[in-house]
């Protein structure tokens, strides 16, 4: 039955690929108050399109076209062209799509126009681009993943758990091995085999003429009709009790963490906005006024934030609210812990913390699962569940203030076979009930089966996976001079959180040079 | 039939605001600013937007890393960001929470060299709530000592996350080593001395409360579906009784810098990397240096400059280069960033780009590109404000750096005024060996770059 399932997803996809053939739909978003256009082509391919050993495909062709030679034009000249209009485009690409994004003022759209439709129709890709491209993505494989931020360091290793074995595992650049791998004519036949007319969907939006709107129709057209054999996308793994994988790097100046654990629902499930509720109230990316934040935060000033999420977030830490473009079927729950620290700068810092092991990665931890054991146990309030829902209602409708995002927003929502998905979902917020909202978290929510990652320095590694392998009472170790003012609430609380108990069946250290091989 | 008067009126008023970006002189903004000083020298600024039912709330202190004269509190603009949501007696910490929680809108704010900004984007109907909310912090904060030195905490937790990045490090000793005196040696964090000396800073912070966080050091920037003259009356109400202080700040000079000067941070763990930080101009609407010198940055340095294409497109020495000085109130610093992709190809590389300086030295820059590079600048700016929070957001970048959003439009029209002869000047003027710091990222021990 296991192995009908991929069959059946197949069989959907291609469904949902034919049906698009009959007619090239445009989705328009005219603003005759605009002074600019914006046009966004999104193909449904992304890494998970990648051929085994050549992970990274999908990201060098995307590259390539956005960063390479088009038509008659070199990039260079095609920078020329475009200087002193100050147009631009930049292609993305995650999971499940990869988008194209164009913007030029409205005065220049026909020029640009002639741009844009050799990007995406005649893309040169000519060696020399090719190799400029590719040295890029290896460099990224190879050193800046590593070396530039532990806080995403830590999210692709967890990515890398979760969907170990899938084609959902590799980071969207690829492997080390697998990006030095790939050749100018993987990226050719790639090109033409998934970017086609039939797994193509384009938005326009701003102050676009009818004739570039009718161009834009007719051109995108004349894509390769071949039907691209998209694989059903990889399911998380089933995490058996709570697997941690600790990376030991050199000269790490804290603990960066996140969890995750399967999830079965998506923006396409009416029960999101339910779970959306519980989530927000939870750990609302960047907001202050949410559990984890006030507790890890706020009260304990551990670290710089905490958040949870019930679907994919990119680029968290550049990013205050949602971007478009990441559409998933494919979900997991997740907690982000910021960087805590290690006992190493807390010695340094504080005479009283000479004697610690550990910094403070067990007790945070502890602490944020212990949160969610709490919303199992006792549900949201009446209170807390009206505050979150009258917040989420105004919030969402902050996503989409610029053209640009509202057109993402809208080619996001039939990703998600929605018409416009911030409608939706306010409709359905509206609509919720608190029992709706508890019975979410039960159904989705559980806190004995996840994957941890934690990107730590060498020499915090070995007596972390120590603490908890053997589940070790994790005590809280402020200083004095935060000790001392300390409330009782919050000290009992501590004494209660440094010993909760967590179903740690495994605990690994990986060396960092050793991930994403 | 009905739609159409109302089509004509917006396609006239569309081909006016476009024929506003290129008509020398006009305003960049096509919108006005409306500016209203209450007596006690606050400043309310108010630019209506066509954005149903939104609105974009900003204040702006003057006050960021520059105004840290003293020494060991090295860091205290942006951790008394944090301190601001520490409450008051009005509305502690978690009613303040719950009352922004029920506004629905996005807060947050961000400290830099000159200025810490507090912003709020949300329901147009919601600010007076918002006004009265941030009013109160800003004259009654009144946190405890224990709050605040279980803050510092969170500030450590933030340099933690920022330091796992080289390009950070490598920052914090290129300024330490390129200022001697002015207070821009050390960065928006602190030194980090300083940072793990701040739970014992408490009177100090009270002391910077009262100095920065009055008036005359303050601009209230609203934008979006509102009108001046309701911004301007719940301005009055919630904040004409803030009383006007007495500081003024005595930032030392920095000497003339008469050497070059290195940097250099030991890491292999990511491609090599240098930057030629050269002492720039501080930033002023009036004179022509920088912007002359972002017109320079624009041609030499951008995508399509030749030695761009050069570096990066046809040799692929280059992973990345940019160029550009950073708006200051004070003297600052001209920097120009290259990613390497081999270390063996550095000194090559910074011979080119110096090479390329003394050419524009002696034969200043076509007359076509410098076309091009204005008209790029001004559409630029145009396409980038389709929101309010955008257009709250370079508003307060001018009011920190000259208390006046007017420099805005007034830079723009310098833009235009900026001839072959100006990029010259400034060329020899700013890009001098001696006033240079070399910063470097290798896996050497040294930098090694002449």
């Amino acid at each position: 039955m296991r192995k009908l399932i991929p069959t059946f997803m197949s069989f959907l996809i291609i469904l949902f690929v034919l049906s698009n053939v009959s007619a090239m739909e445009i989705i328009k978003l005219k603003m005759p108050k605009s002074n600019k256009i914006v046009v966004k082509v999104m193909f449904r391919n992304g890494s998970i399109a990648d051929p085994v050993g050549k992970e990274g495909l999908t990201q060098a062709t995307v590259s390539l076209m956005a960063q390479g030679a088009a038509g008659d034009l070199s990039y260079g000249e095609i920078q020329d062209k475009l200087y002193p209009w100050a147009a631009g485009y930049f292609g993305s690409v995650d999971k499940e799509v990869s988008v194209f994004t164009f913007q030029v003022p409205a005065d220049f759209q026909k020029e640009f126009y002639v741009i844009l439709r050799d990007v995406i129709l005649n893309p040169a890709f000519n060696e020399n681009d090719f190799k400029r491209v590719l040295t890029n993505q290896q460099n990224y494989v190879d050193q800046v993943i590593r070396a530039s931020s532990d806080e995403v360091y830590s999210k692709k290793v967890l990515e890398d758990h979760l969907f170990r074995g899938t084609n959902y595992q590799h980071m969207k650049q690829g492997k080390s091995a697998s990006v030095a791998s790939i050749t100018l004519d993987d990226i050719k036949n790639h090109y033409k085999n998934y970017f086609t007319k039939n797994n193509v969907t384009v938005g326009i939006a701003g102050n676009y003429s009818e004739e570039i709107l009718k161009m834009l129709e007719s051109d995108m057209a004349k894509l390769p009709d071949d039907v691209p054999s998209i694989p059903a996308p990889g399911k998380t793994n089933q995490p058996n009790g709570i697997e941690v994988e600790i990376i030991a790097k050199e000269g790490a100046f804290g603990s960066a963490i996140f969890t995750g654990a399967p999830l079965s629902i998506t923006r396409s499930d009416d029960e999101f906005a339910a779970l959306m509720v519980a989530n927000s109230w939870m750990g609302e990316h960047r907001k202050s006024y949410s559990r984890l934040y006030q507790k890890i935060r706020q009260a304990r000033s551990m670290n710089y934030g905490d958040y949870s999420y019930i679907e994919w977030y990119d680029n968290g830490g550049g990013f205050q609210l949602p971007p478009s473009g990441v559409p998933r079927q494919s979900s997991y729950w997740s907690i982000w812990i910021r960087p805590v620290q290690i006992a190493k700068q807390l010695k340094a810092q504080y005479e009283e913390l000479a004697d610690i092991n550990i910094g403070h990665a067990h007790f945070a931890l502890r602490m944020a699962i212990r949160e969610f054991d709490l919303i199992l146990k006792n549900g949201m309030t009446k209170e807390a569940f009206e505050e979150t829902r009258t917040f989420l209602r105004s919030y969402i409708k902050l996503y989409a203030q610029t053209p640009a995002d509202q057109l993402g927003w809208l080619m996001d929502s039939r990703f998600y076979n929605r018409e416009n998905y911030l409608k939706e979902i306010d409709m359905l917020l509206e609509k919720l009930t608190l029992e709706d909202v508890n019975k979410a978290i039960h159904k989705h929510w559980q806190v004995n089966n996840m994957y941890i990652a934690i990107v730590t320095d060498v020499s915090e590694a070995e007596p972390l996976a120590k603490s908890l392998k053997d589940n070790t009472d994790s005590p809280m170790s402020y200083s004095n001079l935060v000790k001392s003012g300390l409330p009782k609430d919050v000290l009992a609380e501590d004494d209660v959180v440094a010993s909760q108990k967590l179903n740690i069946k495994s605990v690994k250290i990986v060396k960092s040079a050793d991930t994403f091989k | 039939m009905k739609g159409k008067p109302i089509l004509f009126i917006c396609i006239i008023l569309l081909v006016f605001s476009l024929s506003m970006i290129v008509i020398a002189g006009g305003k960049i903004l096509p919108y006005p600013i409306q500016q209203h000083k209450l007596d006690n020298g606050l400043n309310v600024v108010t630019v209506q937007f066509d954005s149903p039912g939104l609105a974009a709330f900003y204040i702006v202190v003057r006050t960021g890393a520059r105004n840290e004269v003293e020494k060991g509190v090295t860091g205290f603009a942006h951790f008394f960001e944090h301190m601001m949501f520490r409450g008051t007696d009005k509305y502690p910490k978690e009613k303040y929470s719950a009352i922004l929680k029920s506004t629905g809108a996005a807060a947050n704010a961000n400290t830099s060299k000159d200025r810490t900004v507090y912003h709020v984007t949300g329901n147009a109907e919601k600010l007076e709530t918002l006004l009265e909310l941030e009013s109160d912090r800003f004259k009654n904060l009144n946190y405890s000592v224990h709050g605040f030195k279980t803050e510092a905490g969170a500030v450590k937790g933030e340099y933690t996350k920022n330091y796992a990045s080289p390009y950070a490090r490598i920052r914090e000793k290129t300024v330490d080593v390129a200022f001697k005196v002015h207070t821009y040696q050390h960065t928006t964090m602190g030194f980090f001395d300083d940072i793990l000396d701040m739970p014992n800073q408490y009177e100090y912070s009270q002391k910077f409360f009262k100095r920065y966080y009055s008036p005359e050091y303050c601009t209230i920037v609203v934008v979006g579906d509102v009108t001046a003259e309701k911004v301007n009356k719940l301005a009055q109400k919630y904040f004409g009784d803030w009383e006007t202080g007495s500081h003024t700040d005595n930032i030392p000079v920095e000497p003339e810098q008469k050497e070059t000067r290195f940097a250099h941070l030991q890491d292999g763990s990511i491609p090599p990397f240098f930057a030629l930080q050269y002492k720039g101009p501080a930033f002023s609407d009036k004179e022509i240096d920088m912007p002359a010198l972002d017109v320079l940055s624009s041609i030499v340095f951008s995508q399509t400059s030749d030695l761009y294409k050069k570096l990066v497109y046809n040799e692929r020495k280059v992973r990345f280069l940019g160029g550009g000085a950073a708006d200051s109130r004070d003297p600052y610093l001209f920097g120009i960033n290259v990613s390497m992709v081999d270390k063996a190809d550095m000194q090559y590389v910074k011979d080119e780009i110096v090479k390329k300086l003394n050419e524009v030295k002696s034969n200043g820059v076509d007359k076509d590109i410098l076309a091009k590079t204005k008209s790029n600048l001004k559409y630029r700016y145009a396409m980038s404000i389709d929101n309010p929070s955008r257009i709250a957001n370079s508003l307060c970048r001018y009011i920190a750096l000259t208390g006046d959003p007017e420099s805005l439009n007034r830079l723009y029209a310098l833009y235009d005024k900026v001839t072959i002869d100006d990029v010259k000047m400034v060329a020899n003027k700013y890009f001098s060996a001696d006033a240079l710091t070399i910063a470097t990222i290798s896996a050497d021990e040294e930098g090694g770059l002449k």
